[in-house]
């Protein structure tokens, strides 16, 4: 048996080269904390594929998904830091997860290598078609006076509609009935049918409806309007600009991970960014791309410092917890 | 195996017939079992009110409720005949969970092309028909077969071969394939 | 008739030579994939959803959808031939299906299911054409308290699943419900009977249950009696359902079709309930009820119809709403939304080639699975003849490499064991485990719901009542009750009073 063992592995080793090769010579994996088919894996699909042409390796996603994406991130963290091993983090697993899961077992801020911004996709505040508010002040105005009547409809504790609707009622001092969903689609499902009276999200999961109406777009929490919707102010305009949040993902390599790999990995990714094919795919997202100051890894470990002192308190106050 | 159930049937057969049938006894006493076992697990949830149920609500309720069929079908099996009880074999249950067990624990250390012959061949002792010869041959088919469909030709991320360091001399240590 | 150029338009983008090959392509291998035990239609477009990447949009899409009712087809053959439901939906066809197989008669099933499921494709293509529009208003009547009710009705399908005892069936019913419990909660975020312990927080996962308490408990208890699997060695018989069969099946397909197709079109992940309901009325319009269970043709032909039509409207939610009713459908959504197009209502009028395409393209799926699937029969059923001691090890094998790709997860693996001792206990208690997987997958969707609609109404219970549509449902459900406890109530009595 262990001579089969031996020349098996032999063989194989024979087809993998030899160890000191230069990076990569062999496929990377990327691990993407949530499921097939989500915003984060869409953009990781995108920019990953094009990476890959850069890196002359193919990068295989890995769908890791569990426990508000930490799940995938502390399997990732906990990986060799030889750039065979690469995550998809985002706005939770990097910002929102330390306050909403006290046995996190990373940390955001220390335990990796960033390597840089891939694509956000902005918050959008929407209500249902026919609810009195008919823009942000007036919805500023009406949660003040009724917040108790109203109904808020997220995509569960620590999804990233739950984490920015907390923060937009923290902001107003809203305390409004909040109805748990199991993921964006049903949330969006009873907003449409008029079941719940608000909602925020990423603009990915909302344009379609809101361009066919049945459901009305109050505002955009990023400094400019969206290309996919110009008519929609930014929360700038509508007299809210405190609120500004937006779902951001990026690339992060384990701790440890050489400077030079993880050099290789943002010229990837800065490339991917560039690239025409794959901008244009992620503009139609709605997705945000990162000018080029804010590609760099530094930019990153920078957001995420300041990203998890922005949502900790706000999460706190709320008694939001994941465990 | 065994076409005529011994044991604890027999037993209660000849002995007293309180009893009168021993699997929804046993069935009902298991169920019992269990929502004090669910109870236990989720003591510590919140209740909550009907305007917002706490998440402990519903399973205490269900416990509650699964508890009550238990006790029904012990009552049931005083009055009712029914089913002896099976009797439990342990070789094909003990070797197969080992199997599933043994593939768990090296499919992320070691890889595919250990897992599944691992697998196979550990819960293939728990069939008296098995021969090991054939059955090895037979796993290191259905493994090839495996790594070649899900790793080559779909590529999925599952590690075929990964040596641990320090395990065959003269190889470095890391991820094959 | 509008229909009529519609569907003229969409023949015309999927009939060409392209088109046609990816939808057989994509039928081919969701039927390979998804026919090994332990790798349901989730898993198989998973695996498959990258081979999608380098196509345009319409072509991306018709290769998909081809997987996606491949893979359906495929996880009802591993329901049939190994007892392994890949999905919720194929649950009820292991009751029936499993036990035709072990009288030899696998190709009959498999040859029913294709062809009942190929009736219910065309009618639901047509339904879809037809309807999409209007139907979308219908969906939107469901609010949580709706679905609250229409589970309460599902769980009731689930007392009439079961074939011993009523009590039993219902403790069933409430441990699937318990175990659906497990997990992080959603309104509260509080862990719930997870012991701290991480892999369970995200709870059980459906794949992971049915693979153990029905796929593995079944291999044990293979094992225990050589004498239960040797009939499927022996006798193969025939290998294509015959006139008689046909017959038989005939109005439970139509059934079937109609029921399923009704309940796929509300996006709260009504098909699911198809085929329990299927069951449950073919069992109730029976001559002969007690042949349920023990290989009953209209048992497979009814559900595996209604899964189908099910399958099938369920696009509509999709496609219309631009809502993904159940986890495969979300997938389908994420798939799309990598091609550039993000489901919605407007895919209609703005992209209106994708979606008449898509739509011709779904009827054409499903003649090229008749074709594809009826050759292969004999195929499927020739894998039975591989002798049990060889079998199992195999399907573990499989099992395990399916159930540690759905999540990448080790522990997932270790829970199928676990599970499989449970199962072994089931059926040394005399517990049926079909009841048991219908309450887990109705639990969360009725325990959500159930808090929702009391969000929703500030505590108020009378709105079950107060609401027509949830008022309509909770009637039936009791009287299908009634109709289902009464009879087995009048009989222990009858037995009683015999003592």
């Amino acid at each position: 048996m262990k001579k089969l063992l031996v020349s098996l592995a032999a063989a194989v080793g024979l087809a993998a080269g030899s160890a000191q090769a230069a990076y990569p010579e062999r496929p990377i994996t990327m691990i993407v904390p949530f499921a097939a088919g989500g915003p984060t894996d869409v953009v990781a699909r995108i920019v990953g594929e094009h990476m890959s042409k850069t890196l002359g390796q193919q990068i295989v996603v890995e769908n890791v998904a569990g426990a508000g994406g930490t799940t995938g991130i502390a399997r990732g963290a906990a990986a060799a830091p030889d750039g065979y091993t690469i995550m998809m983090g985002h706005m939770g697993t990097h910002g929102a997860a330390p306050a909403l899961y006290p046995n996190l077992k990373y940390d955001p801020t220390k335990d990796f290598a960033p390597v840089g911004l891939a694509a956000g996709t902005p918050i959008l505040i929407v209500t249902r078609k026919d609810f009195p508010a008919k823009d942000l002040k007036e919805f500023i105005a009406y949660m003040k006076a009724n917040s108790e009547k109203v109904n808020e409809a997220h995509a569960g504790v620590g999804s990233v509609s739950f984490t920015t609707c907390t923060l937009l009622n923290s902001l107003l001092g809203a305390k409004p009935s909040r109805v748990a969903y199991r993921g964006t689609g049903p949330a969006i499902n009873d907003l449409v049918g008029g079941q719940v009276d608000y909602a925020c999200d990423q603009i990915v999961n909302l344009v379609p409806q809101i361009q066919a109406g049945t459901i009305r777009a109050l505002s955009i929490a990023t400094p400019e309007r969206s290309p996919s919707l110009p008519n929609v102010p930014t929360t700038k305009e509508g007299g809210l600009p405190e609120y500004e949040v937006s779902a951001w993902n990026a690339v992060f390599a384990p701790k440890g991970t050489s400077p030079e790999i993880v050099a290789k990995l943002n010229d990837a990714l800065v490339k991917a960014l560039d690239d025409e094919n794959t901008r244009k795919r992620l503009l139609e997202l709605g997705g945000v791309i990162p000018d080029k100051a804010g590609r760099s890894p530094q930019a990153l470990q920078k957001l995420v410092e300041s990203e998890v002192a922005r949502w900790t308190p706000v999460l706190k106050a709320a008694g939001a917890t994941a465990n | 195996m065994s076409e005529h159930p011994t044991g604890p049937t027999a037993r209660s057969d000849e002995g007293s017939h309180a009893i009168r049938s021993p699997q929804n006894f046993a069935a009902g006493l298991s169920l019992v079992a269990l929502m004090v076992f669910a109870l236990w697990a989720g003591r510590d949830l919140d209740q909550g009110t009907l305007r917002a149920m706490g998440a402990g609500m519903l399973p205490r309720a269900i416990a509650v409720l699964i508890g009550l069929c238990g006790a029904a079908l012990v009552a049931v099996s005083f009055v009712k005949d029914g089913d002896p009880l099976e009797r439990w074999h342990l070789r094909g249950p003990f070797f197969v969970c080992l199997g599933i067990l043994a593939f768990a624990f090296t499919i992320r250390s070691v890889g595919l092309a250990v897992a599944g012959p691992l697998v196979a061949i550990v819960s293939g002792v728990a069939s008296p028909e098995t021969r090991l010869r054939e059955l090895l041959a037979f796993a290191l088919v259905v493994t090839a077969f495996c790594i070649g469909l899900f790793r080559y030709v779909l590529n999925l991320p599952l590690p075929v071969l990964i040596i641990p360091p320090g395990v065959l001399p003269g190889l470095p240590a890391g991820l094959y394939l | 008739m509008d229909i009529f150029s519609n569907l003229a338009l969409g023949f015309s983008t999927a009939l060409t030579l392209q088109n046609l090959g990816l939808a057989f392509v994509g039928c081919l291998i969701g039927t390979l994939i998804g026919v090994l035990p332990g790798v349901g239609p989730i898993a198989t477009i998973t695996m498959l959803l990258p081979i999608t990447f380098g196509l345009d949009p319409v072509g991306a899409l018709i290769l998909l959808a081809g997987i996606y009712y491949g893979a359906q087809y495929g996880g009802s053959t591993t329901a049939i031939l190994v007892n392994i439901p890949g999905e919720a939906t194929a649950v009820v066809t292991t009751l029936d299906g499993h036990q035709m197989a072990k009288q030899g008669r696998a190709g009959i099933a498999l040859g029913i299911a294709a062809i009942g499921s190929f009736f219910a494709g065309c009618v639901a293509t047509l339904i879809i054409a037809a309807l999409a529009k209007p139907l979308t208003g219908l969906a939107l009547l469901f609010g949580p308290a709706e679905y609250f009710s229409l589970m309460v009705m599902g769980l009731v399908f689930a007392v009439v699943l079961a074939r011993g005892s009523i009590l039993k069936a219902v403790a069933m019913i409430l441990v699937g419900l318990l175990l659906s419990m497990v997990g992080t909660d959603l309104e509260t975020g509080a862990e719930r009977m997870t012991f701290g312990y991480a892999p369970l927080a995200d709870g059980i996962d459906f794949a992971v249950l049915a693979m153990g308490i029905f796929g593995f408990a079944e291999v044990l208890r293979n094992l225990e009696h050589p004498e239960a699997r040797d009939v499927v060695k022996q006798r193969i018989g025939r290998l294509l359902p015959s006139w008689e069969d046909l017959k038989q099946s005939a109005a439970p397909v139509l059934r079937g079709t109609l029921l399923g197709g009704a309940l796929g079109i509300l996006p709260g992940n009504g098909a699911v309930l198809g085929p329990f309901a299927s069951y449950t009325l073919e069992k109730k319009f029976a001559k002969d009820p007690s042949r349920f269970g023990r290989g009953a043709i209209e048992g497979v032909a009814g559900p595996e119809s209604a899964n189908n039509a099910g399958a099938q409207t369920s696009f509509i939610p999709l496609l219309t709403l631009g809502i993904p009713p159940n986890a495969v459908m979300a997938l389908m959504v994420g798939a799309m939304t990598i091609h550039g197009i993000v489901p919605g209502p407007q895919v209609m009028t703005k992209n209106p080639t994708l979606f008449w395409g898509m739509i011709a393209s779904m009827w054409i799926g499903n003649l090229m699975l008749l074709v594809i699937n009826l050759p292969l029969v004999g195929m499927w059923v020739r894998l039975l003849k591989v002798p049990y001691r060889l079998m199992f090890p195999a399907i573990l094998v499989f099992s395990c490499i399916g159930i540690y790709s759905v999540n990448n997860s080790p522990a997932d693996v270790i829970f199928t064991a676990a599970f499989a001792i449970v199962g072994y206990a089931f059926i040394k208690f005399g517990f049926e485990p079909a009841p048991l997987l219908l309450g887990y997958v109705l639990g969360k969707l009725m325990e959500e719901n159930l808090r929702r609609a009391l969000i929703i109404s500030r505590g108020d219970i009378m709105t079950f009542a107060e609401r027509p549509v949830s008022a309509g449902l909770l009637l039936v459900a009791l009287a299908l009750l009634v109709v289902a406890v009464l009879p087995a109530v009048r009989k222990s009595r009858n037995e009683a009073f015999a003592e």
